[in-house]
């Protein structure tokens, strides 16, 4: 069990920028307006050969750094390796955003002096600290997908299956085959297989 | 009938929600809008990211803090048990030194920073307290005193800047540490604030300038600032996370200096809090403490010669 790690990986070759995977997620959970925990976005826009689209949320980090500096340490680290945060106890200071590569952390907005809110971000659809599949569980963190056997929303969703969520080595072994089949790749964007501080 | 519905329409789309609903789905996120993915490379390029990921995750900040208050409280006991606290004569003339509009707004910035310093340092240690409610209060109770702070700010420097400016004095009085070493009462070489409430008032005013601007620029988050990216180079995220590294260090300094202000008000010199309280400060302290102050008054014909010309000597 606790070799299994969970990654995403998005194949920069197949995403088409139909934004289904976010569109699914932010529907999906039920997330307020401000909020959007999945985004994609086109890079090089408009040049030929170099534009291409990728879709990103939380990649849940190995050694993940937003857990490294949480000041009241809310964060948890499943056995599978799914980074998952306590909302009772974020105080909302905003430095996950600050440590985070991916600029996943989001904070909702409209509390009283605009402050903000308890962060929110990608659970990988697993929920939270709240017994699973109950209704403050799904209200605070949306659906616990992962806990009723069934893939992430929005690789769920992925009409060109760019995006690919699940048992690391399973992942990479089905992008492998791709790319031989193919016989081309401009790359993907994945979950970092080392602590991003290591590449320092 | 067609026609009207579709102005309708168009209006609401125009007022209602259209820019709202883009702005709230972070399309012009400075955060989360395309940045999000250029900064993917300046995280790891960038040594900011990696400073404060450093610092914060090895809890270096907190530490920095506590061993500086440690060492504060450690060297005060240290001092009252060793040299002592100053006792000046309340029972002499008074000189009046702090009017009104001066003792109301230190009253306000005392306030605020009485708040700010330990709901800064709760945060810092938010682990400790267990985050949640009471550490999510003292934060907001960190931002509403901050603006207590900056409504006495610009008054309080005003006031005072030109006497806090430095003179070749206070070199003599850090030598001697303002005479604080020994219990024995000679004047000492300072004007109406010394040396050490000089370098006191700057860190309150700059320091706590740029505590504000830190604070503001983490406490807002997300907003279009391309004066502040392009004059530092830096993208937004880049901004908020310098922010929190000089906020962190700085604030551990301004933790220190309330520290020691409060420790000379209330214990090192006996009762001299009530100066700006009542605004009046005592004679013999005046005289000892202040004594170009006292040099200047008497010159200006606005005191008389104290009775402690004749016990203690006099400087040049
Ligand atoms: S992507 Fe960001 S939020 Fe997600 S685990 Fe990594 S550092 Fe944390
Ligand atoms: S915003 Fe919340 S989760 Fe993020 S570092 Fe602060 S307390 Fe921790």
């Amino acid at each position: 069990m606790s070799s299994v790690r969970m990654k995403f990986l998005c194949d920069l070759d197949r995403c088409i920028d139909c934004d289904g995977c976010s569109v699914a997620c932010d529907s999906g959970h039920e997330l307020a307006l401000d909020v959007r925990r999945r985004r994609v976005i086109t890079l090089n826009e408009g040049i030929p050969g170099k534009e291409f689209s990728t879709s990103m949320a939380c990649m849940h980090c190995t050694d993940a750094p937003c857990a490294q500096v949480c000041p009241v340490n809310c964060f948890y680290i499943r056995e599978d390796a799914i980074v998952l945060h306590d909302k009772n106890t974020c105080i909302g200071c905003g430095y996950c955003l600050y440590a985070c590569p991916f600029g996943a952390p989001q904070f909702p907005r409209g509390g009283i002096f605009s402050t903000k809110g308890a962060m929110d971000k990608c659970t990988m659809c697993a929920g939270g600290p709240e017994e699973t599949n109950s209704k403050e569980e799904f209200h605070i963190y949306g659906q616990n997908r992962i806990a009723e056997g069934k893939v992430p929303l929005c690789a769920a969703m992925c009409a060109t299956k760019a995006l690919l969520v699940g048992e690391s080595t399973e992942v990479d072994r089905i992008y492998r085959d791709r790319v031989v089949a193919r016989k081309y790749s401009r790359g993907a964007s994945q979950t970092p297989s080392t602590y991003p501080g290591n590449a320092w | 009938m067609r026609k009207i519905l579709f102005f309708i329409t168009l209006a609401t789309g125009l007022f209602a929600d259209n820019k709202e609903f883009i702005d709230q789905i972070q399309g012009d996120s400075s955060v989360w809008g395309e940045g999000r993915f250029i900064n993917i490379p300046t995280y790891y390029d960038n040594g900011f990211a990696k400073f404060f990921v450093d610092w914060q995750g090895n809890g270096y900040f907190a530490m920095l803090a506590a061993v500086a208050i440690l060492a504060v409280i450690v060297a005060f006991a240290g001092h009252y048990a060793i040299v002592g606290p100053k006792h000046f004569s309340h029972s002499h003339g008074k000189i009046y030194a702090f009017n009104v509009i001066e003792r109301l707004v230190h009253l306000i910035a005392a306030v605020a920073w009485v708040v700010l310093v330990p709901t800064g340092v709760i945060m810092m240690f938010g682990e400790e307290f267990g985050g949640g409610f009471f550490v999510r209060l003292c934060k907001n109770l960190h931002g509403l005193a901050t603006i207590l702070f900056a409504i006495s700010l610009i008054p309080m420097f005003a006031f005072w800047f030109v006497r806090m400016l430095p003179a070749t004095y206070d070199l003599k009085w850090m030598f001697m540490v303002g005479g604080y070493l020994s219990k024995n009462k000679k004047p000492i070489p300072a004007g109406k604030f010394n040396a050490g409430q000089k370098a006191w008032f700057w860190v309150a005013t700059v320091g706590g300038f740029f505590m504000i601007v830190t604070g503001a620029l983490m406490y807002f988050l997300d907003y279009p600032a391309p004066v502040i990216n392009e004059t530092l180079g830096l993208s937004q995220i880049d901004v908020l996370r310098l922010s929190a590294i000089v906020h962190n260090i700085l604030g551990a300094a301004c933790a220190v200096f309330l520290l020691v202000h409060i420790y000379m008000a209330v214990f090192a010199i006996k009762g001299s809090i009530h100066a700006i309280i009542t605004g009046y400060k005592e004679e013999e302290e005046v005289y000892i403490l202040h004594h170009y102050w006292y040099q200047e008054l008497l010159k200006k014909g606005e005191i008389k010669p104290s009775v402690f010309e004749q016990k203690y000597t006099n400087l040049k």
